[in-house]
């Protein structure tokens, strides 16, 4: 037996710290918190997994405080394709090379949105107003985050241009958009099912209409090759040994594969679905890519 | 309503009420552990209860939290919670000179007063004052928050000099960080570290309880302030209905209308009130030196932002801060969703927030009224003991913010800059209030900007910015008008 099976066989030693980039209370951090309860109380893993929040820097507060850590499985993040847009947007020391990946456990898409008294009942109708007259409605995003990269890729491959106005979170983007004071954001698909009858949905950017949205054309069938499925993206330090990776990897996959876990994902239009570790840093390396170029075009 | 009364008159959601408000008081009382810190923690215990005792929980522990706070602010001149920042103002002043007792009367008063207030707003008209307040835009909060800065610029104690350059000076550290206008890193010279910028946490225990704690240190012989806790009563007259009853009900109003903007919370609630009542004071020249209205305006603000806020999240699903978008995570666990649908589909939750708002606020008064002799006994603790253990607390705190050391040495560098303006007799109000402040404005302003396409007449369109505005330049120009008025009245007698 070599020295890493033994630490294998061991792992987990010690409660896993699992850092979120994140105020409490959001999707990373309440997806992270079920699935740890989950695991632990099915003894999946022999020890807890202790979820801590790291906010602020765009991610950087939570890899600083995963690098102070061992890179033994011990100390993880768990994030989504925010980190993607932090390494295409050059802020943070940090890029994919930092990070092996665990895995995705599940994930969900977004949808742009307007007021649902607004002149658009389409999101055709909407392309034609902003070629006819650019520049002519107010778009709220939060500058460097996940709706301003969606909606900078949409407008890139459609053909038009908004104004935009700061909004760093969703309730921002919510606050602004019902007070009149923007036209469209981007919203969680679950945000927009939950908020109910104030929001008309005009594009879904999943890669299939979401049940919960029939009428929602997505991008990709309108003809436009835009899509973004958010994932719950678990992340290790780079040097971290293929035995723990695995360890970890098999008990997330079985709490995904829960059917609270699944009735509760469903409730909320997120997918579950478990994607290895390899898999996902591969489709994670190419949007990187994608993301790389609308960085250089909207910055 | 009633239903919502009478499920929560159920023991056991009265006694996790009770408890959670108590627990709010003594984490709000000590320096460094805040309301949205305590909410944090106890989160994971909610998963497994239901969602009207999760609820019941949560709201008592933010009553408590921020109320707490105005004990340390007046006993040591250190606010145990940002909300009571302006507390320390006048409620250390006052304590110094023997009357704490009378301080902390008024400032549990003026909180219960508040809370009760805003409780009114909040049963009595949330859907359509959630409405009015989401036409807020960026140039609405940007003229808002530029007039409570200028109000506190102007009205600074001492040196009107001094009292703007440490306001700069706070304004140039609140700089670094992301820019979030641009998403860019800006002023971190190449720091990881850096790119979330200070926290607000870390500075202001820095400020406020670590340069005391270094004071008290420095100083040759370790004096014990005498502070005069008399054994009676808190004294709390009928006449206090005519001295501070419109200050009350004024300060209760300007913090639930500050609570109702999201983004804003209860320390800006706290500082507009405080300087909108020295404004209109015949005295100003008294507020800083313990006056009374301006323990009376914060506490009654601060207090009141928590129905003010506790609006727009039950009824558009919008958290009016950092402790509500954790308050909606608890809900979201639940499978429940703030918002317009809340009172359709889980009425007894929405009513439920409501209901245990106002009797949160009952809890807090009958608990700090019969604890606050022994709370108060800190500062018969000696004084060495007593910083030591703060000292903890504040280490722990800053640190709890982001699980980060660099925030505790940020709380360190900000404690030893708090000595260094109290040498230079340039004021910490101020300071601190450029360092929270000129953030929103500047985001605020810089959004203005982007919507209307960098055109700055844009404002002109907007009627309640130019509300604030106006207000804004009023302030500057008042003293110059009073000394008009009273020159031409002088003459024509």
């Amino acid at each position: 037996m070599t020295a890493t099976e033994v630490q294998a066989q061991s792992f987990p030693s010690e409660p896993i710290e699992v850092i979120i980039p994140f105020n409490p209370g959001g999707r990373t951090d309440t997806v992270a918190r079920l699935l740890a309860e989950t695991i632990e109380s099915n003894g999946w893993l022999d020890q807890p997994m202790v979820v801590v929040n790291a906010a602020g820097g765009a991610g950087a507060n939570a890899v600083n405080q995963m690098r102070r850590g061992e890179a033994d499985g011990h100390t993880i993040i768990h994030w989504h394709h925010q980190a993607l847009i932090a390494m295409a947007m050059g802020l943070g020391d940090f890029d994919l090379g930092d990070f092996r990946s665990i895995g995705y456990t599940g994930g969900g898409s977004p949808v742009w949105a307007v007021r649902a008294d607004s002149e658009f009942e389409t999101i055709e109708d909407l392309i034609a107003h902003l070629q006819a007259e650019p520049r002519s409605l107010v778009e709220a995003v939060g500058i460097g985050t996940i709706p301003h990269f969606v909606g900078g890729m949409f407008a890139n491959a459609a053909g038009f241009e908004t104004r935009y106005v700061t909004a760093n979170s969703g309730s921002d983007r919510l606050r602004l958009l019902l007070g009149g004071n923007a036209d469209i954001a981007l919203f969680a698909a679950s945000e927009f099912l939950l908020q109910g009858e104030d929001l008309r949905a005009l594009v879904y950017f999943g890669r299939e209409r979401l049940p919960d949205l029939p009428d929602v054309p997505t991008a990709t069938e309108l003809g436009y090759d835009v899509s973004w499925a958010n994932p719950n993206w678990w992340l290790a330090p780079a040097d971290t040994p293929d035995e723990v990776i695995e360890v970890l990897a098999g008990a997330l996959e079985q709490a995904i594969s829960d059917p609270d876990i699944v009735a509760h994902f469903n409730s909320n239009t997120l997918e579950p679905y478990w994607m290895s570790g390899d898999d996902a840093l591969e489709q994670a390396e190419s949007i990187l890519e994608a993301l790389n170029e609308v960085a250089t075009t909207i910055q | 309503m009633l239903d919502a009364f009478s499920l929560l008159f159920q023991w056991h959601n009265l006694l996790i009420l009770a408890g959670g408000t108590a627990l709010g008081i003594v984490v709000g009382a000590i320096p460094g552990l805040t309301a949205s810190m305590l909410i944090a923690l106890t989160l994971p215990l909610t998963f497994h209860m239901d969602p009207v005792s999760a609820v019941t929980l949560l709201i008592g522990e933010y009553v408590g939290g921020i109320s707490g706070g105005l004990i340390t602010a007046i006993l040591l001149r250190m606010p145990g919670t940002p909300a009571s920042i302006v507390t320390t103002f006048d409620g250390y002043p006052m304590a110094k000179s023997g009357r704490a007792q009378r301080a902390l009367a008024l400032g549990i008063t003026a909180s219960v007063a508040g809370g009760i207030i805003s409780w009114v707003f909040l049963a009595g008209m949330s859907p359509s004052l959630a409405r009015f307040a989401l036409q807020f835009g960026p140039w609405e909060y940007f003229a808002l928050v530029l007039m409570a800065l200028v109000m506190l610029a102007v009205l600074a104690q001492g040196s009107l000099a001094k009292g703007l350059l440490a306001a700069a000076l706070g304004m140039a550290f609140a700089l670094p960080g992301i820019d979030s206008s641009i998403g860019q890193a800006r002023l971190t010279f190449g720091s990881s570290a850096m790119l979330s910028g200070f926290g607000i946490l870390p500075v202001l225990i820095g400020a406020f309880a670590i340069s005391q704690v270094l004071r008290d240190a420095s100083a040759p012989k370790m004096q014990t302030e005498k502070i005069n806790m008399p054994k009676e009563r808190l004294p709390v007259y009928r006449s206090d209905m005519n001295t501070h009853g419109a200050n009350m009900m004024r300060s209760s109003v300007i913090g639930t209308w500050i609570g109702l903007l999201p983004g804003i919370g209860a320390n800006i609630a706290a500082l507009v009130s405080y300087s909108t009542t020295k404004q209109l004071s015949h005295e100003p020249e008294k507020f800083g030196t313990g006056h009374e209205p301006g323990v009376v305006a914060g506490e009654s603000a601060n207090n009141a932002s928590i129905g003010g806020a506790l609006i727009p999240l039950i009824t558009m699903g919008i958290p009016g801060s950092v402790t509500e978008a954790i308050l909606i995570g608890a809900l979201t666990i639940h499978n429940l969703q703030p918002g317009p649908l809340l009172f359709q589909n889980a009425p007894e939750i929405a009513y439920g927030i409501i209901a245990a708002y106002l009797i949160a606020n009952i809890f807090m008064l009958l608990m700090m009224w019969s604890a606050v002799h022994h709370i108060a006994k800190v500062v018969h603790i000696p004084r060495a003991a007593l910083l030591s253990v703060i000292l903890v607390f504040c280490v722990l705190g800053s640190y709890a913010v982001n699980n980060s050391f660099t925030d505790v040495w940020v709380m360190v560098a900000f404690g030893v800059i708090g000595l260094v303006l109290e040498a230079t007799k340039m004021p910490l109000g101020p300071f601190v209030i450029g360092f929270v402040l000129s953030p929103i404005a500047e985001e605020q302003l810089r959004a203005s900007l982007m919507m209307a396409d960098g055109n700055v007449a844009d404002i002109l369109t907007r009627p309640y910015a130019l509300l604030f505005l106006a207000l804004s330049a009023l302030t500057v120009a008042w003293p110059w008008i009073m000394t008009k008025i009273s020159s031409r009245k002088g003459t024509g007698a």
